[in-house]
């Protein structure tokens, strides 16, 4: 090595064309970093499994997710199924009541953030001073501070009684929450739903087509108004012929059975394909997207990397399906069936009920105090503290990043459209918005992470979500490393879903520049 | 809402405007010419001020400009030349004075305010072109959405108005993607998709590279030849010279001299127009 470095010292400097020596190649270093940093974070990360490995079986600590299908010995406050049979149907509960929470919280927040934001830079004093006030107050005060709070007012609210309420019974008000009337799915909703899709790509078609009318005459022709139209009528008359979609369950059953005909082997293989095909095409593309009228532009290294990576990629997805994990087959074909089943449960055999149901709040005695029933939806006391909670600190967050994005969108640009003769809305609609959504996206998206990993504070007033009820099955079962492993997973699937989604939205909204 | 004694207001002040000709030579267009005079008014302001705060950036002026005619308004900067463009589209509000263009005033009428900046076309320092819409779209927007044009009928006037202004070869691309006189050419083929008859330039090469200023200058030129009501803020001298009616010399807020280039560059007879033509000369 040292003969190496010597002689490419004397080659260097002032010979023109010749090869640096290795530790001076850009392409080697880069390469060589990397694979080292590559090996030392695996080394790093085998040499902590290990270690946490060895402690646990020092103390004789059984690792393992069996819990999962044990028996939990405690109910859950709320959720899909308040009293689970396992551990794992527990966390399930919980993930939903997380996720509810969390898709909730988003819409409102969003809603709520935009109105505040935009009523900040209005020129009405009072609008733009109430939002204000409600941005710095809300900002400044830690949430859990602000979740305890909602908590202990609610908590200060009479109690449930079994008069009417206001609004003749519409809306309950008590210290166990709020119930306001339900509107769930009705028996014939999945065939009615049909209906409406249809009535969407129909729909969708009309609208392409007022907007062409538009570009070809001039005329304003109100594209979004057809298509609402469209859905509408569709709606309306799928509400009334519905059943006559009965026999779509039927398709349904046929392809569960197909499912459960395959075998393992066959799906092991059908995935291999797949793999393969997948690596290909996406070589194929890149290859296709570095050619130019010249021929194949030269491919620098990290191309190299790429195309590598992505045969590599394949290679595993083959090796982990047929040696890593040969149960994986079995599973994907029972759940395959097991989905298709419920799907074709859902289409039932030829339902009639009306596809959606409302209900009025109802009050039960069953013991010495009155309660909500189950008619109603129950905002109950813990998930009202943690739902306005999240809801309101984080609109106060998003009202600034609303502000923001549109003080961003330069004074010239509203001139210039003035200038034109725009009318505001149309200026707001084709000028303003577009950009300023640009600026507003990705810390928007920031929030809906923030807004995502905060509801993990219900622990505080206990409301069952996904970690509150872990916290519950480590206390029973002592397995903590394992939970937490959970919850991460859980939470890191949450956060990438809503990644993905903002920066489809960010790659669309790009701007053009040289 | 406003009804149709609006609209007789309009007219009213219409026939006032134009019949008050010996009072706005008068009082700021003594140079004019006997055939400019005899024009109709385009742009007529009266006793216009305009304060930022407790600071008066237009006090008192009073001008007349007639149709097809180029106005170039010279001044230091801070003068208050751009407040008083920008006042004739009502980017500012100016607070008391009367500012009638073709025959309609500026007021809070709203009805009013889209007529006038619909036929006063208007081009910006910093070319303020949308980013994130191409050279076709940019131009063709207004057309569309204020005009009610359809778009192959608005696309095909773009294409003219960019081979007008020399980059019909543009019109897909980008704002980012061109130089900043391409840009400004297309701000000008923006503003001219909406047909209108007073272009106002505000610095229109002030923020150009040397080499673009020119390619610029031609296109305002050339429209400067087909009988544009033009006004124009600028610091080029040499288009002042060649192109202009008409020069008001702006200071402080206020006109101090109003004349035919060749009185304006070779006699002036303000002491502050001498030490302003000495400085930039």
């Amino acid at each position: 090595m040292s003969d190496e470095r010597g002689a490419g010292e004397t080659a260097s400097l002032g010979t023109l064309g010749a090869r640096p020596p290795f530790y001076r190649d850009a392409t080697v270093v880069k390469w060589l970093s990397q694979v080292v940093g590559l090996v030392l974070v695996l080394l790093g990360l085998f040499f902590l499994a290990s270690q946490a490995q060895n402690n646990l079986e020092e103390r004789d600590i059984a690792t393992g997710y069996d819990f999962l299908g044990t028996a939990l010995g405690s109910d859950l406050g709320s959720g899909i199924d308040t009293n689970p049979d396992t551990s794992g149907r527990a966390l399930w509960a919980g993930m939903v009541n997380t996720i509810r929470l969390a898709i909730a919280g988003i819409a409102l927040a969003t809603i709520l953030g935009v109105l505040v934001g935009v009523g900040r830079l209005s020129r009405n004093w009072i609008v733009s001073r109430t939002s204000s006030v409600f941005v710095e107050t809300l900002r400044n005060i830690p949430l859990l501070v602000q979740i305890i709070l909602i908590f202990v007012v609610i908590a200060s609210l009479p109690r449930v009684t079994t008069d009417q309420g206001p609004i003749h019974g519409w809306l309950h008000v008590s210290n166990t929450g709020v119930s306001i009337p339900r509107v769930t799915i009705g028996d014939g909703f999945y065939q009615w739903i049909i209906f409406v899709i249809a009535g969407a790509a129909l729909g969708r078609w009309a609208m392409r087509r007022q907007e062409r009318r538009h570009d070809l005459t001039g005329q304003q022709t109100y594209p979004w108004l057809s298509f609402a139209g469209v859905v509408l009528a569709f709606a309306a008359v799928g509400w009334f012929a519905h059943p006559a979609l009965g026999w779509v369950g039927a398709i349904f059953d046929a392809i569960a059975s197909g499912i459960d005909a395959l075998t393992p082997p066959i799906v092991q293989v059908v995935i291999s394909l797949l793999a393969i095909a997948a690596a290909v095409q996406w070589i194929r593309r890149f290859l296709a997207s570095h050619r130019t009228p010249a021929g194949l532009t030269k491919l620098i290294d990290d191309d190299w990397f790429r195309i590598i990576f992505a045969g590599a990629g394949a290679v595993l997805v083959i090796l982990f399906v047929t040696l890593g994990w040969p149960g994986l087959s079995s599973w994907v074909i029972n759940s395959g069936r097991d989905l298709f089943e419920v799907i074709a449960d859902k289409f039932g055999d030829g339902r009639t009920g009306s596809p959606i149901a409302a209900y009025r709040p109802d009050i039960e005695q069953l013991g010495n105090f009155p309660n909500y029933g189950p008619a109603g939806l129950n905002l109950i006391q813990a998930l009202a503290a943690v739902y306005f909670g999240v809801v309101l600190y984080t609109a106060a967050f998003i009202a600034e990043v609303v502000r923001g994005g549109i003080l961003a969108v330069p004074k010239g640009q509203s001139e210039a459209a003035q200038a034109l003769g725009l009318r505001r809305t149309t200026m707001l609609r084709r000028v303003i918005l577009p950009q300023a959504f640009r600026v507003i996206l990705p810390p928007l998206g920031n929030q809906y992470l923030n807004l995502t990993k905060n509801t993990s504070l219900a622990i505080a007033i206990g409301y069952s979500d996904v970690v509150q009820v872990g916290q519950t099955v480590y206390n029973q079962t002592g397995k903590t490393l394992e939970v937490v492993s959970i919850w991460m997973l859980f939470y890191l699937a949450c956060s990438l879903t809503i990644s993905v989604v903002v920066n489809f939205f960010n790659v669309r909204m790009r701007i053009v520049e040289r | 809402m406003w009804g149709s004694d609006s609209d007789s207001r309009d007219a009213k002040q219409g026939r006032d405007g134009k019949g008050k000709h010996d009072v706005s030579i008068s009082d700021a267009t003594v140079a004019v010419s006997d055939e400019l005079a005899a024009r109709d008014d385009m742009i007529v302001c009266r006793e216009v001020d305009k304060w930022f705060g407790d600071f008066q950036a237009l006090s008192g002026i009073s001008a007349t400009i007639k149709e097809q005619e180029i106005v170039v308004v010279l001044g230091p900067s801070g003068s208050g030349k751009s407040t008083w463009i920008r006042c004739i589209n009502r980017l500012e509000v100016h607070q008391s004075g009367q500012i009638i263009v073709d025959g309609i005033e500026l007021s809070n009428d709203l009805r009013n305010i889209e007529k006038i900046r619909s036929e006063v076309g208007m081009v910006f320092q910093q070319f303020n072109l949308f980013p994130h819409l191409t050279v076709m779209d940019n131009i063709t927007l207004a057309p569309i959405w204020v005009r009610r044009k359809s778009r192959s009928e608005a696309e095909e006037q773009a294409l003219a108005l960019l081979e007008r202004v020399g980059i019909p070869e543009q019109a897909q691309k980008f704002p980012g993607q061109l130089s900043g006189g391409q840009q400004q050419r297309v701000a000008i083929a923006r503003a001219l998709a909406m047909e209108p008859r007073v272009m106002l330039f505000d610095e229109p090469t002030s923020a150009l590279d040397p080499e673009m200023i020119k390619e610029v200058l031609d296109v305002m030129e050339e429209l400067a030849r087909t009988g544009m009501t033009m006004m124009v803020v600028t610091h080029e001298m040499g288009f002042a010279r060649e192109v202009a009616d008409r020069i008001i010399f702006m200071e402080d807020g206020e006109i101090v001299e109003v004349g035919t280039p060749e009185h304006f560059f070779t006699e002036p007879e303000e002491e502050r127009t001498k030490l302003f033509l000495s400085q930039v000369l």
